[in-house]
């Protein structure tokens, strides 16, 4: 008897940019900053603080987090943005440390800056300003790059020019580029600063839309390793709103491939701050004074719920399944994806405001 | 001709610059981005001209305001000229009876 072995391929689920099983959320971190230098640690599946650091010389001032590729530090933007700070997640040790700033000159990364993919460098944005005696001398910006393994008095490895009004940077998973967000959407080699690719924000060049509007300085990216920002226009085309009412589009960057997508879902009915991909469906979530879940497949408002307050920053679970909120207050909240039901929320201890913070999840 | 007389050296550049018709590259401070001298009511209407899409409460918007030194903001400027303004006052809406107005240094 001949024994046949049929092998089947595995049908993978429908998921955006997913290889793999949907990771188990219990094993969730969340990340999170406030004032005056706390730095979070919240386990997703018990809903409370893990831990409580503190960095040192924070200045009142915690912003963008951005976690290495293996989950172990967080670089904390800090110090009124002059300063990067490297926390170890297991110790709350400051492991790396650039300050910015140096005498006469006063250097501002304002929320961009991002990790290359193998973890060695950190890619910066930089905006100097000479401080005269009598004058502030702006100069050109500049990204620089800076080793990991610097320790606390990190200096750049190398810098090059670049282009001004950059609030965002995002390493490309191939770890040759990176994307910068400015008035367009800039691609520098990492290695050289070399400019590879200029496409349209500002120039967006899309029939009947007008130049948009981007806030983007929430750097999530995880799980599906692809960026996504509402940006607000208005179109003059057969079947838009009305002049007035501007339209709400999903920008996405594809940091595997490069691909760059922008999809209108509606006429602008409410603010939407910032937004992250489902890794489970064709969905995505953005959050404001809402909580809006987007068919990314249709172009449509899937659901809309009110919130109790405002949260700037919205995240997701590794398998899709919950919503995490945090940004503005003192409490994270964590949503059904589904029915975008509350689950629960946490204050966090003495109740500081997280602000500007990243809400970052790194899964151990 | 102007009857305006430069008094100081820096005033005579200017008039030099304007009567050579070279005028430096005038480049927005990017260092302190965010900032404008405007006075944009900011929090009392929303883009649709309502109040629905305003942050809510107010207070959870205060310091994302003030700490990039957020355009419209009515709020001492934190990321250069108070930085001190919100110390000891993590949040604002159980610290902002203790916020203070700011004056010029004399």
């Amino acid at each position: 008897m001949i024994l046949k072995v049929l092998v089947f391929a595995l049908p993978l689920a429908l998921l955006l940019g997913c290889s793999h099983a949907p990771a188990n959320r219990s094993s969730d971190l969340l990340i999170t900053g406030a004032k005056p230098d706390h730095l979070f640690v919240i386990s997703a599946g018990t809903r409370t603080v893990r831990s409580d650091f503190h960095i040192p010389d924070a200045n009142d001032s915690v912003g963008a987090i951005v976690p290495s590729p293996d989950g172990k530090i967080a670089y904390v933007l800090v110090n009124r943005m002059e300063s990067i700070a490297g926390v170890d997640l297991a110790s709350g040790k400051e492991v790396f440390r650039a300050d910015l700033s140096s005498p006469g000159e006063r250097v501002k990364c304002m929320f961009a800056f991002d990790i290359t993919p193998d973890g060695r460098e950190l890619i910066v944005y930089e905006l100097p300003t000479k401080l005269g005696l009598d004058e502030y001398l702006v100069e050109e910006p500049r990204f620089a790059v800076f080793s990991t393994a610097a320790g606390l008095e990190a200096q750049p490895l190398r810098q090059f020019p670049a282009p001004r009004r950059v609030h965002l940077l995002l390493a490309k998973k191939d770890g040759t580029s990176f994307y910068a967000f400015g008035f367009e959407l800039f691609e520098y080699a990492v290695a050289d600063g070399r400019l590879i690719a200029q496409r349209g924000i500002r120039s967006w060049e899309r029939p009947g839309h007008s130049i948009p509007d981007l806030l983007a300085i929430w750097p999530v990216t995880e799980p599906t390793g692809v960026f996504a920002s509402p940006i607000y226009s208005t179109v003059n085309a057969p079947g838009a709103p009305p002049e007035e009412v501007p339209t709400t589009s999903l920008m996405t960057l594809d940091l595997k491939n490069g691909r760059l997508d922008y999809r209108d879902f509606e006429p602008t009915a409410a603010l939407i701050f910032s937004t992250v991909m489902s890794p489970a469906r064709a969905e995505a979530f953005g959050v404001y004074a809402q909580l809006t879940k987007i068919d990314t497949a249709h172009g449509s408002l899937a659901k809309r719920v009110n919130l109790d307050h405002t949260f700037y920053a919205v995240n997701i679970s590794s398998d899709g399944q919950e919503v995490y909120l945090g940004g503005a207050m003192c409490d994270v909240a964590f949503y059904d994806a589904a029915t975008l039901n509350k689950k629960a929320n946490l204050r966090l201890p003495g109740c500081p405001d997280q602000v500007l913070a990243s809400l970052r999840v790194i899964h151990r | 001709m102007s009857t305006l007389k430069p008094v100081n050296e820096k005033a005579r550049l200017l008039l030099e610059a304007a009567e050579s018709g070279h005028v430096a590259e005038v480049t927005a401070m990017e260092s302190v981005a965010g900032c404008a001298t405007t006075f944009d009511p900011g929090w009392e209407v929303d883009p649709f001209g309502g109040v629905a899409s305003l942050c809510q409460p107010m207070e959870a918007d205060l310091y994302g305001c003030s700490d990039p030194c957020w355009w419209p903001a009515q709020v001492p400027d934190t990321l250069n000229t108070y930085p001190a303004w919100d110390a000891n006052k993590p949040s604002a809406q159980n610290d902002w009876r203790e916020l203070d107005a700011v004056f010029p240094e004399k």
